[in-house]
């Protein structure tokens, strides 16, 4: 049987891969999709909780998340691409133009 | 509207028309203007020697609501002729002026006047808030005073001076707030009802940190040694008229908090760290001294001169005694006066010589010799000899130590003999000897307006040493208020809430 | 559930943000049908918007506004008024920098309004959800914002460390919200209040970490350290004018919701009071220091910006009615001064903003010194010298940390603004001690609305300093719950 306790010890677990991803990574991308693994962790938090307690808010909260973070990643990877254009690199370590 | 608001409004107002009125004019505009509110300021001797012993022209104005902060001024003997000293020292100053400053007049003017505003509104502030501000106000522009007209090194002197004084007057703030949560209120005339009323009980320990707070930075101000080091900087680098304000009213400014507000607000922690600040007082009078007496640039030999004669007041004060909390408040003035006369001179002969160093000088005597009988006077006066001002002050001073301590006087004494030493050796070598052809050339006397920025300086020298009854009187009363103030809570220790008087227990 | 519709009076309550979005969409869709020659009016468009905004959202009755998701009332107002005013100060600031990059595109003005829209949500906000939707609209208009020269490597830089750290933020605030609602069973900061008082509340120390997670999220987005290493680089990279529009605006939101949040989460938020006095020195300790060897200024801008955050949160940390309101008087004055100080930046930089080292202010005061006066009066006021706005923020905060018997943090941060004179001065000692530089090229005269935007932020300023109670009596009967 799959309690709640399981959605959030895994979404524990995505929160802390994406932290470490997000800390140890130098490639743009992999820090972006890092992110993205904390924000789906408190999601499935949202929905997990939602059913828990039985109500609609939580879920409801999770579309809003969802919209949201697309809106994010794709701002996020237009500034990439117009970085990109200048310095042809996705590496965090060269990106050091001003003092990092 | 009180003629005391217009005094101390009027520099602000005319800081602003200087401001927008066209350069060309700024000069005879800020004379002017400094000049009416000498005039001005000397209307308000009568009704304070009156009463010395109250604030006269007392004001009270809500200014802000939450906290509540009053424009609360008065003015009383203490407070007086400070403020007069600042008006008169003011036009004076600019005079002083008038053909060194070329560059950016109309700034240096205008500075010259907020600066009087800051200064004449710390010594009439009766609401610790209100005085905080000024005491900062009085900061601005004398930075920029230094800073912008001041020698070679001015940069450096004009950063350290805002420094020093800025990281003193933080912990005056941490203070001032802290009394406010303690007592309701930023009122001075409320605070110390309440102190002597025991409706506030500072603990021993807290009591000292306030005073502590509120004593470093009155002392940096000072100078008190080893806080000093910005002063021959800040001397040496300002313009003439610069030092004379910052030597004669900005000092003040410093040993005027430590009587108006460390002694009454904290008479126990007062009592219990005097034996240190005496000490440190009479190190600085002898440090000072000596090096004065090695001090091969005019100004810098002035300038410490400056830390060993305000080391006789702080001596003064904290003997807590009628004479040396007179002798205190008569050398704030002397000093002042001889002291700014002096950087006036020294300035007078950097403007023909452009040299600070006495080496440039010797035999001056010769081609100005109305400018050599006029250092003469400042010296001596400077050196403390009988019928000039400062024999007055420093005999007092002296008086009220012995009270207390014999040692302590005789210690101070002997910087009254170095301070003979060596501005009699000053003057020996600067205005003796034969001058060499290039300096008498270069040497014209006094000019006329040169005589007329130091004619008032030299009346007043003689005026304050011979007949003391102008002035002593008003001083007198407040200071022995003070005096009562403090040894009445220090003997009895922790004031009793008994002496609650209906007044105060209804006024709040 | 019964399907409820909102009110009208609830429609009122979010007419700043309603009327800040259409104008925000009307010179978007402008922008594709009209020809490049009708480009100046974006800038009066947003003006006007702004200023209806300004006037609805002062006008606007308290209340709870669209099905209680947000609440309207004095502390909202207040914050509501100063982030859409630093919009405004922003537009006015921007366009003499906009047609001198040759960049006077509506996108600008668009992104600025939308952003100001996500504040006004941030501040308003009465549920977890409005919090995050609010500081998401903020954020990601002003990650573009950050990197609006397209073309500038500097503004690439400074938009994508903007955007990696900042959305990093918002997904630890996001986690510690899920937290949050699964701790308490709701999203509305009412209902959450409610359970958190009540004698069934979950375990401190449950909450007291999705509490420190939100923390951390909102730490991040008001550069308090130790996560205030994006903002040096994002101040420095991005165009003067969205520097200036980033210190002001959305930190006086995050710390709104800030407030709110200490008022709202009653006990959990107390457990947080040493993190937030660590924090608070931190900040202040790390800004001072780290803005004395700066040589670029608008780098030395970010440092003190980040010692600012520091004092800010002495005044949170105090946790009291009275620290509230001096959040809200210090972010008034501080948006005020920094909006300024970087609007006469702005000017100085020039095109390319080639002219951003501290050297290029030497003689200032000579060459122009109506700018040099008015970057003085910015400058004491972050001193904190009497008479301007700044002197009597720091009052205010102090007093509210003595208040709440904070000594050593107000003594350490008394200390720290003395710290803080140094590297002030020295702006100042270049502008007004020293020539101007051999090979300072001739500056032009300031553009008409970017004067008008440094005085307006020095009228601010000394108004502030002088007749502080207008602001703070509000502040403070805002500060009443």
């Amino acid at each position: 049987m799959i309690t709640s306790t399981h959605y959030l010890v895994l979404g524990g677990l995505l929160a802390l891969i994406g932290t470490l991803g997000v800390l140890t990574r130098r490639n743009v991308v992999v820090i972006l999709m890092s992110i993205e693994l904390i924000l789906n962790a408190a999601n499935l938090n949202l929905v997990a909780f939602a059913r828990e307690l039985n109500q609609i808010q939580g879920q409801v909260f999770a579309v809003f998340v969802i919209a949201i973070a697309v809106a994010e990643a794709s701002v996020g990877l237009g500034i990439l691409i117009a970085l990109f254009r200048n310095k042809e690199t996705v590496d965090a370590g060269e990106i050091d133009l001003l003092k990092w | 509207m009180s003629l005391l608001d217009v005094v101390l409004f009027l520099p602000l107002l005319g800081f602003l028309a200087l401001l927008i009125l066209p350069a060309g004019v700024s000069r005879s505009a800020a004379l002017g203007i400094s000049l009416v509110i000498f005039v001005l300021s000397l209307g308000l001797i009568g009704t304070v020697t009156a009463a010395p012993d109250a604030y006269g022209f007392e004001g009270n104005t809500p200014w802000i609501n939450t906290p509540e902060i009053h424009y609360h001024i008065g003015l009383d003997g203490l407070g007086l002729w400070l403020v007069i000293l600042s008006t008169l020292l003011t036009p004076i100053a600019i005079l002083v002026s008038w053909k060194y400053i070329e560059q950016r007049v109309q700034l240096f003017y205008a500075f010259l006047l907020l600066l009087e505003f800051g200064v004449i509104g710390v010594f009439v502030s009766l609401d610790l808030f209100l005085f905080y501000v000024f005491w900062e106000v009085s900061l601005v522009p004398m930075y920029f005073l230094i800073g912008i007209w001041g020698h070679d090194r001015r940069i450096y002197a004009a950063v350290k001076f805002f420094l020093y004084t800025m990281a003193g007057s933080v912990l005056m703030l941490a203070a001032i707030i802290f009394l406010y949560t303690q007592a309701g209120t930023f009122d001075y005339v409320d605070i110390l009802n309440q102190l002597r009323s025991g409706r506030i009980v500072l603990s021993a320990q807290a009591e000292m940190l306030l005073f502590l707070a509120f004593f470093l930075s009155f002392a940096i101000k000072v100078p008190l040694f080893p806080l000093h080091t910005w002063l021959p900087d800040a001397h040496v680098e300002a313009p003439t008229a610069g030092s004379i304000m910052l030597a004669s009213v900005m000092l003040k400014m410093g040993t005027y908090g430590l009587v108006r507000f460390c002694l009454p607000l904290f008479p126990g922690a007062a009592h219990r760290a005097a034996g240190w600040i005496v000490g440190l007082a009479i190190v600085g009078i002898i440090y000072g001294a000596l090096v004065a007496m090695v001090q091969p640039n005019m100004k810098k030999l002035v300038a410490y001169s400056s830390v060993s004669h305000l080391g006789f007041v702080v001596l003064g004060i904290f003997s807590f005694t009628q004479a040396g909390l007179d002798g205190a408040v008569y050398q704030m003035l002397n000093h002042g006066i001889s002291t700014g006369a002096l950087f006036m001179l020294v300035g007078f002969m950097y403007e023909r010589r452009h040299s600070l160093e006495i080496a440039a000088y010797g035999g001056v005597a010769t081609p100005a010799p109305h400018l050599a009988i006029v250092f003469l006077i400042t010296t001596l006066a400077s050196i403390g000899l009988p019928m000039l001002n400062n024999f007055v002050g420093e005999y007092l001073v002296l008086q009220g130590a012995a009270q207390v301590s014999m040692a302590s006087a005789a210690a101070a004494a002997v910087g009254v003999i170095l301070s003979a030493c060596y501005m009699l050796w000053l003057y020996q070598r600067a205005f003796y000897g034969r001058a060499s052809e290039s300096l008498a050339h270069h040497m014209p006397d006094l000019s006329k307006r040169e005589w007329i920025a130091v004619v008032p300086l030299l009346i007043l020298m003689l005026w304050m040493g011979i007949y003391t009854q102008t002035f002593l009187p008003a001083i007198s009363a407040r200071n022995a208020s003070i005096l009562q103030e403090v040894n009445r809570s220090a003997t009895a220790g922790v004031p009793s809430p008994s002496g609650v008087s209906p007044e105060v227990a209804n006024a709040r | 559930m019964p399907v409820s519709f909102p009110a009208g009076v609830e429609y009122l309550r979010i007419l700043p943000e309603i009327i800040l979005t259409l104008a925000g969409v009307l010179i978007m869709l402008l922008e594709a049908v009209w020809s490049d020659q009708r480009r100046t009016v974006f800038a009066p468009i947003s003006l006007a918007a702004l200023a209806a905004a300004l006037w609805a959202a002062m006008a606007s009755s308290y209340g709870p506004a669209f099905s209680s998701m947000l609440a309207i009332g004095g502390s909202a107002t207040f914050f509501r008024a100063l982030v859409i005013v630093v919009g405004l100060l922003a537009v006015l600031a921007s366009s003499e920098y906009l047609t001198r990059e040759r960049a006077n595109g509506a996108e600008y003005y668009a992104l600025i309004l939308f952003s100001v829209v996500g504040q006004c949500v941030m501040v308003a906000a009465n549920d977890l959800l409005m919090v995050f939707v609010g500081l998401e609209i903020a954020s990601i208009a002003s990650y573009v914002l950050a990197g609006y020269l397209r073309d500038d490597p500097r503004n690439n830089e400074a938009a994508l460390k903007y955007f990696l750290l900042g959305s990093f933020a918002t997904a630890f605030l996001l986690y510690g919200v899920a937290w949050m609602y699964g701790l308490t069973g709701s999203t509305n900061l009412s209902i959450i209040r409610e359970v958190l008082l009540s004698s069934g509340a979950p375990s401190l120390g449950l909450t007291g970490v999705a509490a420190a997670l939100i923390f951390v999220g909102l730490a991040f987005k008001i550069s308090a350290a130790p996560f205030q290493i994006w903002a040096p680089d994002v101040y420095q990279g991005a165009p003067a004018p969205v520097s200036a529009f980033l210190s002001a605006g959305p930190k006086a939101a995050a710390f709104a919701v800030l407030v709110i949040f200490m008022v709202h989460f009653g006990a959990t938020a107390e457990q947080l009071q040493p993190v937030l006095w660590a924090c608070a020195l931190a900040s202040m300790v790390i800004g001072n220091f780290a803005a004395i060897q700066q040589s670029n200024i608008k780098r030395l801008l970010a440092y003190s910006s980040i010692a600012h955050a520091g004092y800010v949160l002495v005044a949170v940390t105090a946790n009291s009615e009275i620290g509230a309101a001096a959040v809200m008087f210090y972010m008034a004055a501080y948006a005020l001064t920094n909006i300024g100080a970087f609007a006469v930046v702005t000017h100085v930089a020039r095109k390319g903003e080639r002219f951003v080292s501290m050297s290029d202010f030497a003689g200032l005061s000579r060459r122009q010194p109506a700018m040099a006066a008015m970057l003085a009066l910015f400058l004491l006021s972050l001193i904190g010298v009497p008479l301007t706005g700044g002197f009597f923020g720091k009052f205010y905060i102090f007093k509210a940390a003595l208040d709440s018997h904070l000594v050593w943090l107000t003594v350490l941060g008394l200390l720290n603004s003395a710290v803080a004179a140094y590297y002030y001065l020295r702006v100042l000692v270049l502008m007004y001690f020293h020539e101007p530089g051999e090979g300072a090229e001739e500056l032009p005269a300031a553009g008409a609305s970017l004067q008008i935007a440094v005085y307006a932020c020095a009228i601010g300023t000394l108004v502030l300093g002088i007749l502080p109670d207008w602001v703070l009596d509000y502040a403070s009967k805002a500060a009443l719950k």
